[in-house]
């Protein structure tokens, strides 16, 4: 009974850079936000210019900091397995950060405020407000950010081939399509294989709607087809943000397993919900065009069935091997298992909302409301960022007995409370009919944005705390003592 | 991939020299293609042209030598095109009709002297409403004098899959000093026209 | 790793004899009648001969050469100066009228990009060579598209519909390569382009794949 808790690799400094510029940016965001819904709820007054700046600024930076902390899940637990080159790791954040600095300078300086999505024509007609210099800087700077993770993708492609010989086998085909032998990947492997070959085409696609804009912005004898543009970039930007979360869903994985001393194995389920989603996640981008009545009819059928489809897979499947690994585990309840475990719900009850507005008729309705920032915020704040926060709670912790702070418990209820409430804000408001991307909001919606505002206080102040403990923990993350809390019944 | 000095310099080199080979190649990141280079090399060094035989609508020899103290505007065409050189009948109608009084003096000139004998020079001409005086049609002597006049202008014509020709179809502004030295797109009559008002 | 010598001599035979047969002036001209033949065949299997060389030149010479070029990231900058060289419309309707120009073609495409380039693709290592096939990749759909999009003729020396099907050509060889490129990540590394470094057979996956993830192997940094 009495197994003694198992050492646990501590970060590489790449991933300890990660995770730091992480939870500087994501804070910094986060404010961000605030200030937008503040700017809603007349508490402050900043006009519209700088609201649409800082919602391009938050939006174009919170994708970018998801894909950096959930970059960092996977390269801390991948290269656990298979060889990854530290190199690129730091060509990946050194392009992040110069990437970022053309945004920063395309917004606070140039002026730029299209939108995170960049969506075309928008970059090039911004009626004087903004320079083509300005508009050119902000594409230049994604296109940077895109590279670099284009890189660090096909560096994990070859560490993945090298290491078990091809995708297939990643991905678990031999057992899924023949005899399962019970010598599958492990999910970390799967869940790699699978990010790396929808991000890869992503990210192909990204760069040529990206190049094909700036060349448009300078000649724009050049046209690019409006629907065209409209789905490359949805496509990209889709594709991207799910791939963070199936990134971060790496740390569920492999520290739940951890607290609960039963291991996570990759049945036939998992690698068929895995392999599922790798081709369905690449088919759902056109649940965002539903409202374009010129798309082919056939890519929105399309978006609504496998959008309806690709809810369920991945999410049951892991939701489930959750729930089946802790119960009566006598898991050892800290902020960081709780994070991820809190992860679970936030991915499943954010998800809904995307469900529901999945549905052509309700999309007509409801895509330009706050709903579907209700849905986002839902499952990237209680899912994704909560998986980011509970890996970083989980390499910084000093010793398996480090027990949590009053500090940590308030913090972690803030967090949840705030969250909820704030995404219930815009999805109240959303069913409401109130109108998305609105810098001035009419007299009767300012009260959900009140109530948002004061959720958002909550999840800021809980967030800094978070950030807080693990900067001041930053000098335990690279250990490798034992982390995980030893369960109630095996004896410590 | 190592990274010594040796690499450093030679990658520094070879980026030093694609980019003046670079620069050199586009004018200096001004022209891309063959006609915007053209149209440069014009504007900075009027070209001279060389003495050519031509014959007009009404079978009348002709040389650019006979504009000499005049200016003379250009276009390349073929009779039997019913694509882009109606633009250009239109736009050379439309610069004869903005500015009145014989200057420029408008030269088509055919560069399928074949089948373009003076007869078909005349009704094209009557089609644009050419009166043959100021605005002559005209059409080189032989096969020589058609490749030097148009390696002069810097045209260039192939055939096209349905029995025509495409051409890179533009007005050249020839100098009262017997000179090519403006070459402007065929929808930018205004400018055109400007430009020359204001060179008057 | 050396290649038989007899081996190379019958590959340097190939490359010099599809170089004439490139050269001749027959094939030249059918070649560059379109921009679609001229751009997406004699231009790519010219440099495809470059290749060849630097790729299958016996590993000592190679290395050598390598070195004193300054390594792979070198010879990649020079070859990707020069392939933009020779992409400017400008360049492909010089090749295309004056025969000076279509000479410099000849010389410089397989000795300024193929060359280098086969002389640094091993060296690239995996991510290198990904990321060239990657760039390649969007490269030919940006390029495909902008000559879609052009509304007017990019070179004087081709049709306007022959360069929209240039452009539509580019991008269903843009989807291939990457198709290919994907097949081969699929496939594994016995075959395909991920492949390309040897005949060395591959090594069994790393055991560590093969134990449950709650347990990973502990290793030392």
């Amino acid at each position: 009974m009495a197994t003694p808790p198992p050492p646990e690799r501590g970060a590489h400094a790449g991933v300890v850079a990660y995770l730091a510029t992480s939870a500087g940016v994501l804070l910094l965001m986060m404010v961000f936000g605030l200030l937008m819904r503040a700017e809603q709820a007349r508490f402050v007054s900043l006009g519209a210019q700088w609201f649409y700046q800082l919602m391009t600024l938050h939006g174009a930076g919170m994708v970018g900091i998801a894909g950096i902390a959930g970059a960092a899940i996977m390269w801390h637990f991948l290269n656990q397995y298979v060889a990854l080159s530290v190199r690129i790791l730091y060509a990946n954040l050194a392009l992040f950060v110069a990437g970022v600095g053309l945004v920063l300078g395309a917004v606070l300086v140039g002026g730029f405020h299209g939108g995170w999505t960049f969506l075309y024509p928008l970059p090039s007609h911004s009626l004087g407000l903004w320079s083509d210099g300005a508009a050119a800087a902000f594409l230049a700077g994604m296109l940077v950010i895109g590279t670099g993770f284009l890189l660090l993708q096909l560096d994990v492609a070859r560490a993945i081939v090298a290491g078990y010989g091809s995708f297939a086998r990643a991905l678990g085909w031999p057992q899924l399509f023949g005899r399962d032998d019970g010598r599958a990947p492990p999910p970390t492997v799967v869940a790699s294989a699978m990010v790396t070959v929808v991000n890869l085409i992503a990210l192909v696609v990204g760069a040529s709607i990206l190049a094909m804009m700036l060349v448009n912005l300078y000649f724009p004898e050049f046209r690019i087809d409006p629907m065209l543009a409209k789905a490359m970039i949805y496509f990209f930007g889709h594709v991207f943000i799910n791939a963070t979360i199936y990134m971060a869903v790496i740390a569920v994985y492999e520290i739940l397993p951890r607290y609960t001393r039963r291991p996570w194995k990759a049945n036939r389920v998992f690698l068929a919900s895995w392999n599922c989603s790798t081709l369905m996640v690449m088919f759902i981008f056109p649940h965002h065009l539903l409202m374009d009545f010129a798309f082919p009819k056939w890519m929105l059928v399309m978006g609504h069935i496998i959008g309806y489809l690709n809810t369920v897979p991945i999410l049951v499947v892991t939701g489930y091997g959750a729930l089946t690994l802790v119960y009566r585990s006598g898991i050892a309840w800290d902020t960081g298992s709780r994070l991820l475990f809190l992860s679970m719900f936030g991915w499943a009850a954010g998800a809904m909302p995307a469900f529901i507005d999945g549905t052509i008729r309700v999309n007509y309705v409801m895509h330009n409301t706050l709903w579907v920032p209700g849905h986002f915020h839902t499952y990237l704040l209680l899912g994704m960022v909560a998986m980011a926060f509970g890996f970083m709670y989980y390499i910084a912790k000093p010793s398996a007995k480090t027990a949590d702070g009053l500090a940590d418990r308030a913090a972690f209820w803030a967090y949840v409370a705030g969250s909820l409430g704030f995404a219930l804000a815009f999805l109240y408001a959303g069913k409401e009919s109130v109108a998305r991307r609105y810098a001035e909001h009419l007299p009767e919606w300012v009260p959900y944005d009140r109530i948002g505002t004061a959720f958002a206080v909550l999840i800021v102040a809980a967030a800094l705390v978070f950030a807080v403990r693990f900067l001041a923990r930053l000098a335990h993350a690279r250990g490798d003592q034992a982390r995980a809390g030893a369960p109630q019944g095996a004896a410590a | 991939m190592m990274f010594g000095r040796r690499a450093l310099a030679t990658t520094t080199a070879c980026a030093l020299l694609g980019g003046a080979v670079l620069w050199w190649g586009s004018d200096g990141f001004t022209a891309f293609t063959a006609e915007s280079a053209r149209r440069r090399a014009v504007l900075a060094e009027p070209r001279p042209l060389p003495a050519v035989a031509l014959e007009d609508q009404d079978g009348r020899p002709l040389a650019f030598a006979d504009y000499a103290g005049r200016r003379l505007a250009v276009e390349f065409i073929y009779t039997r095109c019913d694509t882009v050189c109606y633009s250009l009948g239109a736009a050379f109608r439309q610069i004869g009709e903005r500015l009145p009084g014989g200057d420029p003096a408008l030269l088509s000139i055919s560069f399928d002297p074949a089948h373009d004998d003076p007869a078909r020079l005349r009704e094209y001409g009557e089609r644009f409403g050419a009166d043959g005086q100021r605005w002559r049609i005209a059409r080189p002597r032989s096969g020589d004098d058609l490749a030097a006049l148009l390696a002069a202008f810097g045209v260039v014509v192939i055939a096209d899959e349905i029995g025509g020709f495409e051409h890179n179809a533009a007005i050249h502004l020839i100098g009262g000093d017997g000179r090519l030295r403006q070459i402007s797109d065929l929808d930018a009559v205004d400018a055109f026209v400007a430009g020359l008002a204001d060179d008057a | 790793m050396t290649a038989p010598p007899l081996r190379n001599r019958r590959l340097w035979l190939a490359v010099a004899a599809v170089f004439a047969l490139l050269a001749l002036p027959p094939a030249r001209a059918w070649l560059e009648a379109t921009m679609t033949r001229h751009m997406l065949v004699q231009m790519p299997l010219l440099v495809g001969l470059g290749f060849a060389l630097g790729h299958r030149l016996p590993a000592r010479l190679r290395n050598r050469l390598l070195a004193r070029a300054g390594g792979p990231l070198a010879c990649l900058t020079a070859a990707s100066f020069a392939a933009t060289y020779w992409m400017l419309p400008r360049a492909l309707d010089a090749a295309a009228a004056s025969a000076a120009a279509d000479a410099a073609k000849f010389v410089t495409l397989p000795l300024l990009i193929g060359l280098p380039t086969g002389l640094a693709w091993r060296a690239l290592g995996v991510i290198g060579r990904g990321f060239v096939w990657t760039n390649l990749v969007s490269m030919l759909l940006f390029a495909g598209w902008l000559y879609i999009a052009a509304p007017v003729r990019v070179c004087n020396s081709y049709l306007l519909d022959d360069q929209a099907q240039a452009g539509w050509w580019m991008i269903r060889i843009a989807a291939f390569i990457f198709a290919a490129w994907f097949a081969a990540l699929f496939a594994g590394r016995r075959r395909g382009m991920m492949a390309m470094r040897g005949r060395r057979p591959a090594a069994p996956p790393r055991r560590a794949g093969l134990l449950p993830a709650a347990m990973p192997p502990f290793r030392m940094q």
